[in-house]
């Protein structure tokens, strides 16, 4: 008996053309706005930069409406940010010092950019001895433009606006993991994911605690010295005697292992779900947030997809049984678009679960777009604007 | 009716989030970053070198001798003094001074260098105690925070260590 193949059935557009167009608008807006003052300055590489990556998101936006989808659009930014921030990082620390490593003096000169990791371990001593353990300086001077009190200010405010989705919308670094993590079509080490996820999920936290109390004790930044597995694509102490190097091979070795290896074979972010302290730390800001992820229990099935396709680990059989997320959600919509029956859905908090919930993505999605574009997206225009620089016919 | 309260408030607290995100490039960082700034809060002395103490004014050339650094807690670094000579361009071609570190008018240590003839060549120069408060540095380079001595742009930092019997 011959087999009855039934006809591919084109999926519709979520929105018209029209209306996509019309929702990406504010956005263009916002992009535009962000980039004039990029346009207004001498450099035709500049100029081309800038103009690209407002035109970059605004497609992004654009696509997330048509499509009604979130994660694949918002990875492709992710993922562009992760892999060409340190682009720009490096060749910038190779014009102004020559080297990505940090000599000593530089770092009594106070000229070492501030980087956001650093803040859990700053705030007990500060709070104890009005100090910041950190080499860099507190207001923006013309070496130095990254400041302490200007990365804390960007931070907070962005932090404010979407919460713990700084993790997936602002962090460089996790935009690393997510391209390697994207690399295959299938987790290789889907077993290792099943019998570790729950039982890692807290070992950030412990982390976040053991450096935050080491660094208060030690007076220094003890992830930043020992355990930052970022270090190997940024800058690093400078190495020059046993204790660098040794510090220099746990960067590569960490590198290696959470942000590529097992990425790829596992297909999760696993530098960030199992080792992340200042993802532990940034999860407290879901308490104050409004957006969040819910699954509509009337609607759900069980089938835990949403758990297989959740890059970080944030959801549970529990937490899908009480219809949320757990605390570390980062508000990425993998879930969201993964469910076949609709029952994850975007919420805003205090609102029923459910009723509109394209209403709250939407919202979300402004709030969220607008600091990418403004934050990630000024990264991006400086990297392809240093890209440019190295053309061959230049 | 409690629905309906939480839902109004809930989608004001929306807007009031959408009105931040607005915000944040044209005021909220900057206000955040000014709140950051006069919180009272200094960078660690292990890495700016602490509190000037004194200055000796030479010919051209001008010696800054910080106040002793102490560590706090479990700090790994030892104590030390910083003492700056700057500007670089005015200093002679060989330095050889004794310093007083503590300003009780005697002078603690002797530090002998040979200013670098560019900003990147990597200095040596020696530190010779002269009590036993201060210990010595042969051909120091940038060995750690409390024992180093580095050109930094136009500044030469000389940084000493300092025993515990110093402790005033």
């Amino acid at each position: 008996m011959a087999s009855v193949t039934a006809p591919a059935v084109q999926k519709p557009a979520f929105r018209s053309v029209g209306r996509s167009l019309l929702l990406t608008l504010p956005m263009a807006l916002w992009a535009m706005v962000m980039f004039t003052p990029a346009l207004r300055q001498p450099g035709r590489d500049g100029h081309i930069g800038a103009a690209a990556v407002a035109v970059f998101m605004t497609v992004l936006f654009y696509m997330m409406m048509r499509t009604g989808t979130t994660y694949r659009w918002r990875r492709i930014f992710f993922v562009a940010l992760g892999f060409l921030f340190p682009v720009g990082f490096i060749a910038s620390l190779i014009a102004v010092r020559g080297t990505m490593s940090i000599p000593i003096e530089r770092m009594i000169s106070g000229d070492t950019p501030y980087c956001f990791m650093v803040t859990p371990m700053v705030i007990v001593p500060a709070a104890l001895f009005r100090t910041l353990i950190f080499p860099g300086s507190i207001l923006p001077t013309p070496s130095n433009p990254h400041s302490i009190a200007a990365m804390i200010g960007l931070w907070l405010a962005v932090s404010l606006v979407v919460g713990k989705a700084w993790c997936s919308y602002g962090c460089f670094f996790g935009g690393i993991e997510e391209g390697f993590a994207a690399v295959a079509k299938r987790a290789r080490l889907r077993r290792f994911v099943l019998h570790w996820g729950s039982r890692l999920r807290l070992t950030p936290w412990a982390i976040l605690i053991f450096i935050v109390v080491l660094s208060a004790a030690l007076m220094e930044p003890v992830y930043c010295a020992w355990l930052c597995p970022f270090k190997t694509i940024t800058e690093y102490p400078a190495v020059r005697d046993v204790e660098t190097a040794i510090q220099m091979a746990i960067f590569i070795m960490l590198f290696a292992g959470l942000v590529v290896a097992l990425p790829f074979l596992t297909k999760k972010r696993t530098q960030c779900a199992f080792f992340c302290p200042f993802g532990a730390f940034q999860s407290l800001f879901n308490k104050i947030n409004l957006f969040e992820i819910r699954f509509d229990r009337e609607k759900c099935v069980d089938c835990t997809l949403c758990q297989t396709e959740c890059p970080t680990i944030a959801l549970s059989k529990e937490s899908i049984r009480e219809g949320k997320t757990l605390l570390n959600c980062m508000k990425c919509g993998a879930c969201v678009d993964a469910c076949k029956k609709d029952a994850a859905v975007w919420h805003i908090k205090g609102t029923r679960v459910g009723v509109k919930p394209e209403r709250a993505r939407l919202l979300f999605l402004y709030g969220g777009w607008a600091m990418a574009t403004m934050f990630g997206g000024s990264i991006l225009a400086n990297s392809v604007t240093t890209m440019l620089g190295f053309l061959p016919w230049k | 009716m409690r629905t309906r309260v939480l839902a109004v408030l809930a989608y004001a607290g929306v807007g009031l989030t959408l009105a931040i995100a607005i915000l944040v490039p044209f005021y909220l960082m900057g206000a955040l970053t000014g709140v950051m700034a006069h919180a009272g809060l200094r960078v660690d002395d292990k890495f700016t070198g602490g509190t000037v103490a004194q200055s000796f004014v030479h010919e051209g050339y001008t010696i800054r001798v910080h106040e002793a650094v102490w560590p706090r807690m479990l700090e790994r670094t030892e104590p030390f003094v910083q003492i700056v000579f700057e500007p670089v361009s005015a200093l002679p071609a060989q330095v050889n001074e004794a310093i007083d570190l503590d300003g009780d008018g005697e002078p603690d240590v002797r530090v002998e260098f040979t200013v670098p003839a560019s900003a990147a060549a990597k200095m040596h120069g020696n530190v010779i105690a002269l009590n036993e408060g201060y210990e010595s540095l042969r051909n120091a380079g940038n060995e750690s925070f409390s024992r180093m001595m580095v050109r930094v742009g136009d500044r030469i930092v000389v940084r000493v260590p300092v025993r515990d019997v110093a402790r005033k």
